[in-house]
């Protein structure tokens, strides 16, 4: 009765201002380990009084009240412990447990909150960044592949610098683009595709997640599931990644340099006939005119060695010639520099890190160079008050970035050069005059020589990244949170159809040639966040609620200046006034999402946990005249659950036994603003009459906030002390009134528009295996397996449910394409077979040759089952690492194989060379009796639409993706060393070897495009490359 | 405490603005265009006749070569020209095939297509507004001639229910193409009896800056021509519509002439010329027509035409050739460069290469359509002309038919037009009206039966249309009156099993797009979507 009268008595003083104070000191120390404990939140129960932990766990808190008071010291992943201290006692020390369920690891989740992972009722992975840092790509999101489940990462042939197609869980949905959202610090990043080829070329600009530098990435943490998103809303339909950047640490200061040198070397697939060479209707040219109408023709004679005049007058053996891919491309050296600084104190952190990136493609006279400088600080203003600033500059030049897929400017064409043909007799690929030697019959397949030494495609981008996020603690479980992030990014992209090009040739400017074309995007995304947090407070002993409600706006807003002309006046001066015609083009956009959001966890104990979440959303997208503001937002909410069982009941063996579950919606929205009402535009005029036009695509007012709904159940599961892991999810997830471009008949007056009606479904099986077979002092062996299963079915496309074709490439255009077709897996193959008859004979004409027969689906571009294998061993101060991926199921449109079959250079178009072709049955139902030649057979096959059956190729594979073998010289060895700390050097290797593959002559990975819609589409890009090199890290003291 | 409800109250009012949606209709309109009311429609017509005038290799790769106005070796870097040339398809076969669709019908991107569409749009903008009486008028003529294009191409098509997404029609019917017929001459007829004088006069027009009598001749002109299109199916029908169009008033100098000028340097070029000039040193005219005009000594061989100078590098400029008239040879269709026995060198009659060693061309004798004026990007495009109306009145009335006038005088007016009109192209080809008159009166028409009446009318038809590089006029009246006689290629692997084609395939994507309406449509012809099928006018026999 008497403490309680103190109590209270102490209770009522501390609220007194001018109560009397003193100082108490102390330190926290890990109970098991012994060690400080860095940024322990030391507090005075029911004062506004605390301080935060030095790097060695020591602190002094002043302002303490004289009296004995409470003193709770929390830190995440450890127990909040809360002591008394006497009145005029002046020291503390303590020990904090580590969290009973500190099994799992801590994870950022949405809006940056920290939770612990065995609380989650939902599936999260972490990549940790030393996996992206030693063996590198250049686009860090390719580092990703293979790593966790349900993540499916794939590149393009676009050489050094290009984007990666990321899908979390499948395609999730059809028009989305499919990409992620990328959240750094807590603040969405740009990810916009920047220009992609299709079948009428052009070139891989990057994406926005490529412009990182992985050395400055602390981990990342994907976010699969809806549940796990929601709280993102519209921009979460496609799952969200967490990069958080490396920040310095309490305590320390240090200098780290990493020094990383990789060459790639071009791989060739290719396996062609070297029988017969050049020429065509079986017979070797008989002069330079029939040598230049045939340099990708193989339909000649028997290669003889006998000698003949090829296109360039001069004579040369008629035999084979096999080095051309490896010659043509060099080696391709990327030479990264990263110094960073970071140093940490009682009030903050802070980490600078400097980086070069220095690459040569294999592509010559092509490279990629990156600059950039990353700062973290985190201040501590007063105990309660917390301030982050993240700012990241990045300065990128993509040097000549090669054309992909069509012939103009290409220089990948000589990739189905004749196979007699060294390539190198197309150097320089210019005349005396400066003029482009052509070198086929179509002046639309650029001299690849001539691409190398005058092309000009270089594409800028300066770019800020930056956040700041203020917390401030109102009590020791209410804190209010504010965060502002802005993406800046200002790009030029200079192209120059250089001088001598002679598609170019203008005969209105006496043949003169050349264009000019400088655009210079600007792109702006400011988001704003505001909300208010409560963390772990108790509502009862057994109780703890945690949660957030806040709002958020979003700003987008792009904006282009293009100017360009042509043909250049003086020859070689590339500036856009030396040219006799000009034209420019401005575009503007604008569009806005104003959001509120609330999120609610509760944890029983410390095993079960219950979370809900729910958000609003406003799109400026959906607004137009008449439609109603109720139809510009939605709501969507998630709940999701875990009970941790191993908690209440052990199990023999078992260390840890969670299931979980969770249902949740997000939403989307159209991706482009302005689609809801036709507008009218100029163009220039005719002789001062002005000319008109209006929106191609038809407007709606139909449309609506589109909505993602999915199911996760999974359980996670430890054995033997932890050294067996299970992780297992199964989601059902779909999509409703997805906002569709549809296509519409021409006759309509409008060639597209867009519609609410696309429904996709994902369902899918995702397990991880995690296990340590050995561990003892000296060695260790870390393995982990993780496989994805993912069935994808359109369910609906626009509002007739039509076939919505996507890409194709140009040997297969009109004759195989990918679409998304209904009760199909998308985007499907589409593609002429042969006409068949009821027995199963090929249908012939008359003479002889195939016909066209039923457009079939030959199957989907994206995988349906996927994975990678991760072994890690160490051995004292060796560490070796190497990762297997592999990807099952899915199909692709070979461009390399049409044109190789046309092209006569494919094994198979040795059938019939010398005995021609006599296949098949009249439609009638007769034996064909006629004969064509194997070129004919072959090239009618094209002729006439039906490349299906040769075009479209099996696209599994197994790959051993990365190998390190790193070996470190650690502390000890440094200790009367001045300067040095440590030193580590890695041997490191990117697709080192394909183990297995379906598709006999190209990559099963290569395509010109990472957007969905040309998935699975390859030919004419650069080649897939090995990667080999040496990563040094170096620690200074 | 005070503090947090503070906090409490912010955190309200955030999501209070979270759902502040009242200015976002304002962010979602587009600042750098603009909406109908605020719009001139005069400019969609202007887009339209530029944009039906620009048919490039829309019809120079096929009807260009078909017609055998034009041939080439269909090798080296025009080896697509093989789709004319030999009917051979390439890669891009069924690309081409929908471009005539897309120039016609399609959505309004880039100048180069969406014609009926920029006009039917101009029609919904103004048919409620009488004081915009003319344009409406104009632009009804307008779609009633590109629509009729696109039905002479494809057979049925959307024309009832064409152009009207917006009202919700994203699947429009294809029409009997006889029903199009009708209705292309009713909407003649109403937009003739709509033009008003003393209302707003059209500012937007490329042909006659909005001249109301010479759009009525147009008209006429077109109706006629519509009319005549009808002889071999329905010749009574034919017959009315001639008369009507007789009487009405058609065009009656080639001052009426319907020509789109072009601006090239701000991107509104002659695509015909341009294409012309890319395949420049592998485009020949043909055998065919350089015999027929050497058979009837006419004038325009030694202005029309020219052999380059020697060898690869002149082949492939514009430099002047020779254009004496007695040195021009026509290059035969079907021949190629592939060293087989259709190698140009194994033709009959192969003149030899010029040039030597890498400048060496194969094909340096034959003759070309001359480059300074058929390359020229600024050079007019002919849409509608008076040498075709009198020619086709030269036939009317050989059917005996009441249009006026005889079929002898008609003829002669209409070759004369044919041959002086050509200057209008580039003065290099004028050709003066005492060469025209001289020629024409020592060529009169054979009058000694219907039939070498007929046949000399739709030979020279051919051979004026084809000369204006206008050839899917050439092709429609070939395939309509059988001359001349033009025999065809017979070449491996062709499309059409050694037939010319007699029509383009529908749009590949019609199928999947517009698919129980293409259906429909199909039905409409002889043998199905093919190349050898026939539209409704176009009957076998």
């Amino acid at each position: 009765m008497r403490q309680l009268r103190l109590l209270i008595i102490a209770m009522l003083l501390s609220t007194v201002a001018f109560a009397q104070t003193r100082q108490v000191t102390g330190s926290v120390k890990d109970s098991k380990s012994g060690a400080g404990l860095p940024t322990v939140t030391v507090l005075v129960k029911g004062k506004s009084v605390a301080t935060i932990s030095g790097g060695d766990g020591s602190f002094t808190l002043k302002g303490a009240p004289e009296s004995a008071f409470q003193l709770q010291f929390s830190l995440v992943g450890y127990t909040t412990r809360t002591i008394e201290v006497a009145a005029g006692q002046n020291s503390v020390s303590i020990t904090l447990d580590e969290s009973a369920t500190q099994l799992g690891e801590l994870v950022v989740t949405a809006l940056g909150i920290a939770k612990d992972n065995s609380k989650l009722g939902y599936s999260v992975a972490k990549v940790g960044g030393e996996l992206m840092t030693k063996a590198r790509e250049t686009n860090v999101a390719l580092s990703l592949g293979g790593r966790v489940s349900g993540v499916n990462v794939h590149g393009s042939s676009g050489g050094p610098g290009s984007s990666a197609r990321i899908l979390l869980r499948g395609m999730p949905s059809m028009n989305s683009g499919g990409a992620p959202l990328f959240v750094i610090n807590g603040v969405p990043m740009d990810n916009t595709q920047r220009g992609a080829a299709g079948e009428w070329g052009g070139a891989d600009a990057g994406d926005g997640i490529g412009n990182l530098n992985p050395d400055d990435i602390e981990d990342m943490t994907v976010l699969k599931g809806q549940a796990a998103s929601a709280l993102y809303g519209a921009r979460a339909a496609n799952g969200v990644i967490l990069i958080t950047t490396k920040s310095g640490k309490k305590g320390t200061f240090s200098v780290d340099y990493n020094m990383n040198y990789a060459v790639d070397k071009a791989i060739d697939f290719t396996d062609w006939q070297y029988t017969y060479g050049q020429g065509t209707g079986g017979v070797k040219p008989a002069n330079a005119s029939g040598a230049q109408g045939t340099t990708r023709l193989s339909w000649g004679g028997k290669l003889d060695g006998s000698s003949f005049t090829q296109f360039d007058g001069k004579s040369y053996t008629y035999s084979a010639y096999k080095d051309n891919i490896a010659k043509f491309y060099r080696p391709g050296p990327t030479f990264t520099n990263t110094v960073s600084m970071s140093s940490g104190g009682d009030k903050g952190t802070f980490r600078l890190s400097l980086s070069n990136l220095d690459n040569q493609s294999i592509v010559r006279n092509s490279g990629l160079n990156r600059k950039s400088i990353n700062l973290n600080v985190e201040q501590n203003i007063t105990p309660k008050l917390n301030v982050k600033v993240m700012a990241n500059y990045i300065d990128e030049l993509q040097k000549n970035k090669p054309q992909l897929s069509d012939g103009p400017l290409n220089v990948n064409n000589g990739l189905f050069i004749a196979n007699n043909i060294n390539e190198k007799i197309l150097d320089p690929g210019y005349d005396a005059n400066g003029a482009e030697v052509l070198w086929t019959d179509d002046n639309y397949v650029t001299n690849p020589w001539f691409v190398i030494n005058r092309y000009i495609n270089n594409i800028g981008r300066k770019r800020l990244i930056s956040a700041v996020t203020v917390k401030y603690n109102l009590t020791d479980w209410l804190y209010a949170s504010g965060r502002i992030g802005y993406d800046y990014e200002n790009d030029r992209i200079l192209k120059i159809e250089p001088t001598g090009t002679d598609y170019t040739k203008n005969q209105n400017y006496s043949n003169q040639t050349g264009s000019y074309n400088l655009q210079t995007p600007f792109a702006g995304q400011l988001n704003g966040d505001v909300f208010l947090g409560v963390s772990n407070k108790n509502i009862t002993k057994d109780l703890v609620i945690s949660g957030v409600v806040g709002g958020n706006i979003l700003k987008n807003n792009t904006e282009n200046v293009t100017i360009s002309g042509s043909p250049f006046i003086v020859n070689y001066l590339y500036t856009p006034t030396n040219v006799y015609t000009f034209n420019r083009s401005y575009t503007y956009t604008k569009k806005e999402s104003h959001s509120g959001y609330y999120s609610v966890d509760l944890n029983w104990k410390t095993y079960l946990n219950l979370s809900t979440t729910g958000r609003y959303d406003a799109f400026s997208t959906l607004a137009g005249t008449g439609i109603p503001n109720s139809q510009l937002g939605i709501f969507t909410p998630s709940v999701s659950g875990s009970f941790v069982f191993s908690e209440l009941h052990k199990l023999p063996k078992m260390s840890y036994g969670k299931i979980r579950a969770s249902y949740a919606q997000t939403s989307g929205e159209p991706v482009q603003p302005y689609q809801t009402m036709v507008y009218y535009g100029l163009e220039s005029t005719i002789n001062g009459i002005p000319t008109g036009r209006f929106s191609n695509n038809l407007p709606s007012g139909l449309l609506k906030p589109f909505t993602v709904t999915e199911v996760e159940v999974g359980a996670e599961l430890k054995w033997f002390d932890n050294r067996l892991g299970l992780d297992v999810a199964y989601f059902h997830r779909k999509t409703k009134n997805e906002i569709m471009k549809a296509n519409f008949s021409l006759a309509t007056g409008y060639s597209a528009g867009y519609v609410p009606t696309g429904s996709t479904m994902n369902k899918g099986l995702e397990v991880m295996i995690t296990g340590t077979p050995i561990t003892n002092k000296d060695f260790n062996w870390n393995v982990s397996l993780n496989l994805t299963s993912v069935k994808n079915e359109i369910l609906h496309t626009d509002n007739f449910n039509n076939t919505i074709t996507l890409g194709t490439d140009r040997p297969n255009h009109g004759s195989v394409y990918s679409a998304y077709e209904v009760g199909k897996a998308g985007p499907q193959i589409l593609g002429y077979d042969y006409k068949w008859d009821a027995k199963g004979n090929m249908i012939v004409d008359d003479g002889g040759l195939p016909v066209q027969g039923d457009l079939k689906s030959w199957g989907t571009v994206l995988p349906t089952l996927y994975g990678g294998l991760n072994n890690d061993f160490s051995y004292k101060n060796i560490t070796l690492s190497f990762l297997v991926d592999f990807n099952y199921g899915n199909k692709i449109i070979s461009a390399t194989k049409a044109y190789s079959i046309y092209r006569g250079l494919n094994k198979e178009t040795l059938n019939g060379r010398e005995t021609g072709i006599t296949t098949g049955v009249y439609e009638s139902g007769a034996a064909n009796t006629k004969t064509v030649t194997s070129q004919a057979y072959y090239q009618a096959i094209f002729n006439r639409n039906i490349t299906g059956p040769l075009s479209v190729l099996n696209g599994d594979y197994i790959k051993l993706r990365q190998l390190t073998l790193g070996y470190t010289l650690n502390e000890k060895l440094f200790g009367s060393v001045p300067l040095i700390r440590s030193i580590n050097v890695s041997l490191v290797g990117r697709n080192l070897w394909t183990i297995m593959r379906k598709s006999d002559i190209i990559d099963p990975e290569a395509g010109f495009s990472t957007l969905v819609s040309y998935a699975g589409i390859e030919g004419t890009g650069v080649p897939s490359a090995r990667t080999y090199g040496v990563n040094v890290n170096v620690k200074f003291k | 405490m005070k503090r947090y409800f503070i906090y409490i109250g912010l955190a309200g009012l955030l999501m209070q603005s979270a759902s502040c949606t009242k200015n976002f209709q304002e962010i979602n309109t587009d600042p750098t265009q603009t909406s109908a009311d605020l719009y001139n429609p005069n400019y969609l017509l202007t887009s339209a006749q530029h944009a039906f005038s620009s048919q490039g290799y829309n019809m120079f790769l096929f009807e260009g070569f078909w017609t055998q106005i034009m041939a080439s070796t269909s090798s080296l870097t025009s080896n697509y020209l093989s789709n004319g040339d030999k009917y051979v398809a390439t890669s891009g076969t069924s690309d081409y095939q929908g471009r005539i669709w897309n120039t016609d019908y399609g959505s309004t991107d880039l100048f180069y297509t969406g014609a009926g569409n920029l006009v039917a749009e101009a029609i919904t903008l103004t048919k409620d507004d009488p004081s915009k009486v003319n344009l409406t008028a104009t632009c009804m003529i307008m779609k009633a001639m590109i629509l009729q294009q696109a039905t002479d191409v494809y057979g049925d098509v959307p024309y009832s229910q064409a152009f009207q997404g917006k009202t919700g029609i994203t699947q429009p019917v294809y029409d009997k193409q006889e029903e199009i017929y009708n209705s292309i001459f009713n909407d003649l007829t109403t937009a003739i009896g709509m033009f008003d004088a003393s209302k707003t006069l059209v500012t937007g027009d490329l042909y006659y800056g909005g001249d109301i009598t010479k759009w009525k001749k147009f008209a006429y002109s077109l109706m006629l021509r519509a009319a005549m299109r009808l002889t071999k199916v329905a010749p009574a029908t034919a017959q009315t519509w001639a008369e009507k169009a007789a009487a009405g008033g058609v065009f009656t100098s080639t001052a009426d002439d319907a020509y789109t000028k072009v601006q090239s340097t701000n991107g509104h070029d002659n695509a015909q010329a341009r294409v012309y000039g890319t395949d420049l040193y592998q485009t020949r005219w043909s055998k065919t027509l350089i015999d027929y005009l050497k058979a009837n000594a006419d004038p325009r061989l030694g202005v029309v035409s020219e052999v380059p100078q020697a060898g690869l590098a002149a082949n492939k400029v514009t430099t002047a050739g020779n254009t004496t008239a007695s040195a021009q040879q026509g290059l035969p269709n079907g021949y190629d460069l592939n060293g087989g026995p259709t190698d140009v060198t194994k033709e009959p009659n192969y003149p030899g290469s010029t040039g030597t060693g890498d400048d060496e061309t194969p094909l340096g004798k034959y003759s070309r359509p001359l480059a300074s004026v058929y390359t020229n990007l600024n050079s007019p495009i002919f849409v509608l002309t008076y040498a075709q109306t009198e020619l086709l009145l030269a036939e009317a009335a050989a059917r005996g038919w009441n249009v006026g006038g005889t079929a002898a005088t008609h003829y002669a007016a209409g070759t004369i037009a044919g041959l002086t009109s050509l200057s209008t192209l580039g003065s290099a080809l004028t050709i003066s009206s005492t060469t025209a008159t001289t020629w024409a009166a020592l060529h009169p028409l054979d009058v000694t039966s219907t039939t070498a009446s007929l046949k000399q009318i739709n030979e020279q038809y051919w051979a004026t249309t084809g000369i204006q590089f206008n050839y899917i006029e050439t092709w429609f009246n070939w395939r309509r009156s059988g001359y001349p006689v033009l025999t065809p290629v017979v070449y491996d692997a062709n499309f059409t099993g050694g037939q010319i084609p007699r029509r383009q395939l529908y749009p590949v994507t019609e199928a999947s797009l517009n698919g129980t309406n293409y259906k429909a449509g199909v039905t409409g012809l002889s043998a199905g979507d093919t190349w050898v099928s026939r539209v409704w006018w176009d009957p076998a026999s």
